[in-house]
Formats: structure tokens, sequence, C-alpha cells
């Protein structure tokens, strides 16, 4: 061997190591690790952030400043900046105000021809509260991301009857309707971050996936949605209460889950507690149940095992559909099987179908228990065929 | 300049030289290899889990040694004269064209054995597969013969059985999303259609794929001969969801299945809301 192939043979080993070692630091220091003048600006930037937060007016709710008296009803006037001032944050016309004769003190609708606004009076601090959704460019960007997104199921104008939404039940949510199923809020209407955690996690067991667009995205793809609703109801009704999801607190039940799976199961069969089995599958055997409630008058419900097809507000090309209360051990429960989950649906209920809002009729405490045994169900016999199976010959022999 | 930046310029083009590269892709193979051995993780296809997945799995690997000696041929065939005639000083340099006739009957007749012997080989086994296996879907009328009506659509997969009057479209049908459960040992023979682009229908232990396609029905089949679950994918790109199109097939014991079937043509029944008449979408079985 010459010396010459030799010298090459090691450089090439050399060269081979030295990259190794090389792809093993920049991994360790992690990729972007800025140069130190980058860092400076970094810094920098930072800082800017802090100080120059972004603007309030970026923010959905705000404060107008007191300024001129804006006509809004015979018997009042709100304070308002004036017409300019509208102009000057929206570029746009000034429109024409309107208000909303079923009363609500000093609230009204600001309109022009591509936005909409909404004005709130405060009596206490004496300003109100102006509320904006979505000009003509973010709607542009959400109308274009729905069509491209969402629009195959939900139809081209989101009237839910996208060509993938054929035949499909549950059938994907018209958005003309103004109703939502599993926002988990207390109020009629859910905030953006209620409907944006929806639209990323997703509805199991339907075609509704876990969507994982980006934020900005999905604002714009929500304002649209808002935007859709017809005039009078939903977004476009200044009177509907939007609010978040539900508050679940601690679970009251944690490291005593056998007592409120019990607790759970009376409520659940009781007529005079939650009565869950009204609609849901009854799972105790009709005889047992006057033995459960310790009270032998309670009669169940014909056919017992079965759910009861239910009417509900959700339409398919103006056609009302029935729905049918899940059986828990054995359809798919789609808004989480998590006992949180199943707290904050149980408590918030699902709007526009039989299925009742919990909180407030039933306490916390209850509404814990309820989401124990809810699971327990989920967990010890869904998806589990032999088990089921087994579960309900037992029932249907029980004495 | 500074020895610093120097040095990163050497590293840049070391990076971009190919056998750095080449040696690097070595050694993250060979750092991953005991892992994946000592981790269970599998290498190759996954267990067949139906009657006709030996045929796959026998082609597969047929197919995959025929490669492998083919290519080690090839290889030591290259390496051979590399490393005998390489450069030693006063070695004169031969040149050939291979343009004489000896030269050319050589290549014809290595190249015919190689296509009659691999390339026949491989296609008469696969057209027999096809033949008895694929292709052969079991008539209505044969014994043990289960039906299932599948309808793809972005992004989900439906399926429909005949429920407990045995036949389709009817109130007690029983209809999964993303799940379908089967019976183990008997013949499943499905229909499908997409509602809106292509989809294919694609149970890799079951070893078969079928495209779907809108407007037009499409059969397949398996056996399943093992009980269990499985994934079930889409191998058809089919927009931006693609990726998260699958679901899970349940092969259960004949009891076990017979006890589903019986609760879910029962629920089925409950769930069936008559007035919506807009929810159907059956058709009779194409023979
Ligand atoms: C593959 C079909 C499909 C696609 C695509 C789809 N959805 Fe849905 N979506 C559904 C179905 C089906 C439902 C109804 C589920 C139910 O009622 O249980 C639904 C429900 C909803 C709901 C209402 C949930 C509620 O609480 O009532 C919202 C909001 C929603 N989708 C937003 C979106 C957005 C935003 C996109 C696009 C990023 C999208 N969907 C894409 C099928 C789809
Ligand atoms: C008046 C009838 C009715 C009563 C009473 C009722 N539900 Fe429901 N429930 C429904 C209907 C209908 C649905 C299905 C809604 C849908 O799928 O759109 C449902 C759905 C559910 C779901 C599934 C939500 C999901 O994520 O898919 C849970 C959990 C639930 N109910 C729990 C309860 C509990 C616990 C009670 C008793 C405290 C109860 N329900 C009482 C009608 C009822
Ligand atoms: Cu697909």
């Amino acid at each position: 061997m010459t010396s010459e192939t030799s010298m090459r043979r090691s450089t090439t080993l050399i060269a081979c190591l030295a990259t190794l070692a090389f792809a093993a630091l920049a991994s360790f220091r992690g990729d972007s690790a800025p140069a130190e003048a980058t860092l400076e600006e970094h810094a920098e930037e930072q800082a800017a952030d802090e100080h120059g937060a972004p603007a309030e007016a970026e923010k959905p709710h705000m404060r107008a400043p007191i300024g001129v008296d804006l006509y809004v009803r015979e018997d009042a006037w709100l304070r308002a900046p004036g017409p300019e001032w509208f102009k000057k944050q929206s570029d746009l016309q000034p429109g024409r105000f309107t208000f909303n004769e079923e009363g609500g003190d000093g609230e009204g609708e600001w309109v022009d021809a591509q936005n909409v606004y909404r004005l709130i009076y405060d009596e206490e601090e004496d300003v109100y509260a102006y509320w904006s959704w979505a000009g003509p460019e973010q709607l542009t960007r959400g109308r274009q991301d729905f069509l491209q997104f969402c629009s195959s199921c939900h139809g081209i104008d989101g009237d839910g009857y996208g060509r993938s939404g054929q035949w499909l039940r549950p059938s994907p949510r018209s958005f003309h309707q103004s109703n939502f199923k599993f926002t988990k809020v207390i109020q009629p209407l859910p905030t953006d971050a209620a409907l944006m955690r929806l639209i990323k996690r997703g509805l199991e067991g339907t075609p509704m996936l876990p969507w994982a667009l980006s934020d900005e995205q999905l604002t714009d793809i929500i304002q649209y949605i808002k935007y859709l609703s017809p005039e009078g109801e939903g977004w476009r009704d200044p009177f509907t209460g939007v609010g978040d999801v539900v508050e679940s607190g601690e679970d009251t039940w944690v490291g005593k889950e056998e007592y409120a799976i019990e607790r759970g199961k009376r409520l659940y069969h009781d007529p005079s507690g939650a009565n869950c089995a009204l609609c849901h599958p009854g799972y105790v055997n009709p005889s047992a149940l006057g033995k459960l409630l310790g009270d032998d008058s309670v009669k169940a419900r014909e056919s017992y095992y079965l759910p009861v097809l239910k009417d509900s507000a959700y339409e398919v090309q103006g056609q009302p559909v029935k729905i049918m209360p899940p059986d828990f051990t054995w359809h798919q429960v789609r808004a989480g099987t998590t006992t949180q989950d199943l707290f904050e649906t149980i408590a918030s209920g699902i709007k526009g179908t039989a299925m009742p809002q919990w909180k407030g009729a039933l306490t916390d405490e209850d509404l814990w228990a309820l989401a124990h045994y809810v699971e327990s169900l989920i967990n010890d016999y869904k998806g589990k065929p032999d088990a089921r199976a087994e579960f309900m010959k037992g029932l249907r022999e029980a004495k | 300049m500074k020895l610093h930046t120097k040095m990163m310029q050497r590293l840049t083009s070391l990076w971009t030289s190919g056998i750095t590269r080449a040696s690097l892709g070595l050694a993250i193979l060979c750092g991953m290899a005991p892992e994946a051995l000592a981790g269970g993780k599998r290498w190759g296809p996954v267990p067949f889990a139906s009657d006709f997945g030996y045929r796959f799995e026998d082609l597969f690997w047929l197919i995959t040694w025929l490669c492998v000696g083919s290519f080690s041929i090839v290889v030591i065939m290259i390496l051979i004269p590399s490393v005998r005639d390489r450069y030693k000083p006063g070695r004169k340099a031969h040149f050939d064209h291979g343009a004489s006739l000896k030269d050319k009957r050589l290549a014809t007749v290595i190249s015919a054995a190689t296509f009659l012997v691999l390339d026949a080989w491989v296609l008469v086994i696969a057209m027999t597969d096809l033949r008895e296996a694929w292709w052969n879907i079991p008539e209505s009328e044969e014994a043990g013969v289960y039906e299932v009506e599948v309808l793809a659509q972005q992004w989900a997969w439906n399926f429909r059985h005949k429920g407990a009057d045995g036949k389709f479209g009817t109130a007690d049908d029983i209809l999964q999303m993303n799940e379908l459960t089967v019976p183990n040992g008997r013949s499943v023979s499905f229909q499908g259609t997409s509602k809106d682009v292509i989809h294919s229908l694609f149970i890799p232990a079951m070893r078969f794929k079928k495209d779907f396609n809108p407007g037009d029905i499409n059969s397949v089949w398996f056996k399943p001969i093992t009980a269990g679950n499985y994934t079930i994918l889409c191998a058809e790109l089919c927009g931006y969801a693609h990726y998260q199109m699958f679901g899970e097939l349940h092969v259960l014991e004949s009891d076990t299945f017979d006890n589903w079937a019986a609760d879910a043509s029962e629920l089925g029944v409950a769930a069936y809301d008559s007035e919506d008449t807009e929810a159907r979408w059956a058709w009779d079985w194409k023979e």
C-alpha cells in the first residue's frame, strides 16, 4: 500500500468519526442554539413583546373610550366614541346602529356591510363594551380554510350537507343552526376557546377528527363559523349568552371510587334522582330496581335494557332527525371518556338533544359520582363482547 | 480567516460529501438494529391471520430472497474484477466494449435465463394465487359466507351487516363506523363503494387491499383464521386527513360473534328512525 492511499483511507475514517461526533454534539446542543449576536436580538425582541403587549384592540372584548353619545333607543342613550371611531377601527364605511326591542338595557348591534359589532352597556362602570367579530380579511381566510378542510362534510355553505356528509349519522353540524352539542358550556353558545378545544380534540367514533391545524387557522375558521349564524340567532343575537367550558372543580371521590360508583348507580336509576335510565338503558333488572332504591313502588319503563330514540333540534336538509342516547356498554361516547370529560358532558348536557343539563339540578358531588359510574360501565364492558354478554345475561336472570 | 470558521467550512463540506452521509446512515442502522431486536420490534410484515395469507407470505419471501440473491451475484461480480484488476504500477489497461458475437450471445443467454427463471417463476405463482385465492370470491349461496357492505368516505369507514333478517337495507341492519366485527373461520365477503373520492380498504394482517371508487361497486374477501384485533387502514391518499383514516377489525370466535350480532341487531332496531329516509345507503348484493 502506498503511503498516499493509506493517508486517504485514514482521512476518510477520521472524517466519518468527526461527522458522527459533530452530529452527536449538534443534537445535544439543540438545533436552534443561536449565535451570541442573535441571542441578544432575541432578548430585545422578547423585551419588546413584553412592553408592547398586543394592543387591547386585538382582544375580543374591549371597552370603548367614553366619548360621543349614540342614539340607541327612545329611552336610552349609549355613550360611544361615535361613527368616526368605528370608521377608524374598521376602515370601513360607518353603518347603521340597530337595537333589539325585546329589552336588555342599552344593548344593541352595530351593523355595516361587512362587520358586525356588539355593544353591551355596563351600567356600573357607565361604559359599554364593544365586541366585534372578524373583519372581511379574516372571514375570507376563514372561509378558504373552511372550504379546504371542513366543507367535504359540513358543506360548501356550512349547511352540514357536504358530499361526505350524506347519509351520515350523526350528521355533520349545520352551522346555519347555531346549536352545538359537545362544547361543554352552560351558556347557549361556546367561547372561541371552547370551540377551538372541541375542534382540536375531535369527536371520537365519528369522522369529525382531531384537527391538527394552527391556532391562527382555527381562529379564522371559528370566526367564519360564527358568521354563518342566521340573522337574529346564535352569535347574531346580541342577547344570547356566551360561556366557557363548565368548571369541574376537584373530584370529591378520589380514593372512594367504589362508593362513587354505588352512588352513581342509584342516581342513574332513581326516577326521583337523576333518572338517566329514562332515556339511556337501565343496567339493573327491573325486579331488582326496588331493592336498589329501597322503594318497591318504583317501576321500570318498557324495554328497560334498550335506549329510547329521542327527538332533537338537529335537521338534515330541513328534516328533523331523531337521536339515540348511547348505551355506555356498547356505543362510543364522543366527547371523551375520562372522569373529568364525563363530568363536563353530564354537567353541561348536550344542546339540541334530549340530554338535559345537569349542573344546578344535581350537586357537583353527585355529578362526579355519575361520571364515575358511567366511566365504570365503559371500562368494564365497552368493546368486551364476552364480558358484556355475561353482564346482560346476569341482569336478565337477576331477581 | 479565523480557525473556527475554517473548521466549520471543513465540517460543512464533509457533511455534503456522499461518503460521510453513507457512513452516517450505516452507523445509524447499526445502532438501531440491536434496539429493534431487543425491544421486540418486528422486522418484516405483521403475522398473517387469513387463510390465504400464507400465499402472500411465500411469494413475499420468494421475491425478497430472489432479489437478495441476484443483488449479491451482481455485487460479487463487480467486486472481483475491481480487486483483481486494480491499479498496479506498470499494468496496462485493456479496453473492451463487449461487442463481439461471443459476448452478445453470452449476454442474451444470461438475460433470457434470468427472465425465464426469476420473472416467469414469480409470475406463474402470482397468477395462480390470484386465481385460486384473491379472485376466487365466494358465492353468496356457499355455506357460511358472511357478507358486509362497505361505504368509504372522507375520512371514515362505514360498514353495514345484514342483521337478524338476513337482508341489507332494513331496520335491523348493523351499522359500524371505523370498527368491523366478523366471525372467525368464515369467509367474509365485501362489496364496497365510496361517497366522495377513491379509498382503499387495507387490512395488512388479512393480506388484502382493495380500492373502492365512487359510482362503482368492488368486491373483495378474506377468511380469518385467528381471532383478535387488527388494524384497518386506507391505502389510497384521499385528502388532508388520510393519515387519520383507520379503524379496527375484531375477529370474534363464533359463539361470541353470535351474541354480539344479536345485540347489535337489536340496538340497530332501537336506533332506526323510520322517518329519516336520507340516512339510507344500502344496495342489493351484486352477484
Ligand atoms: C369527515 C367529516 C367532517 C369533517 C371534514 C369535519 N367535520 Fe366537523 N363534524 C362532523 C360530524 C359528523 C359532526 C357531528 C358529530 C355529532 O353530532 O356527534 C361534526 C361536528 C362539528 C362541530 C360541532 C360540535 C358540537 O359540539 O356540536 C364543529 C364545531 C365542527 N364539526 C367543526 C369542524 C371544523 C372546524 C372542521 C374543519 C377543520 C370540521 N368540523 C371538519 C364531521 C366532519
Ligand atoms: C331525556 C333523555 C336523557 C336523559 C334523562 C339523560 N340523557 Fe344522556 N343522552 C341523551 C341523548 C339523546 C344523548 C345523545 C346525544 C347525541 O348523541 O347527540 C345522550 C348522551 C349522553 C352521553 C354521551 C355524550 C358523548 O360524549 O357522546 C353521556 C355521557 C350521557 N348522556 C350521560 C347521561 C347521564 C349520566 C344522565 C343522567 C344524569 C343522562 N345522560 C340523562 C338523552 C338523555
Ligand atoms: Cu381514504
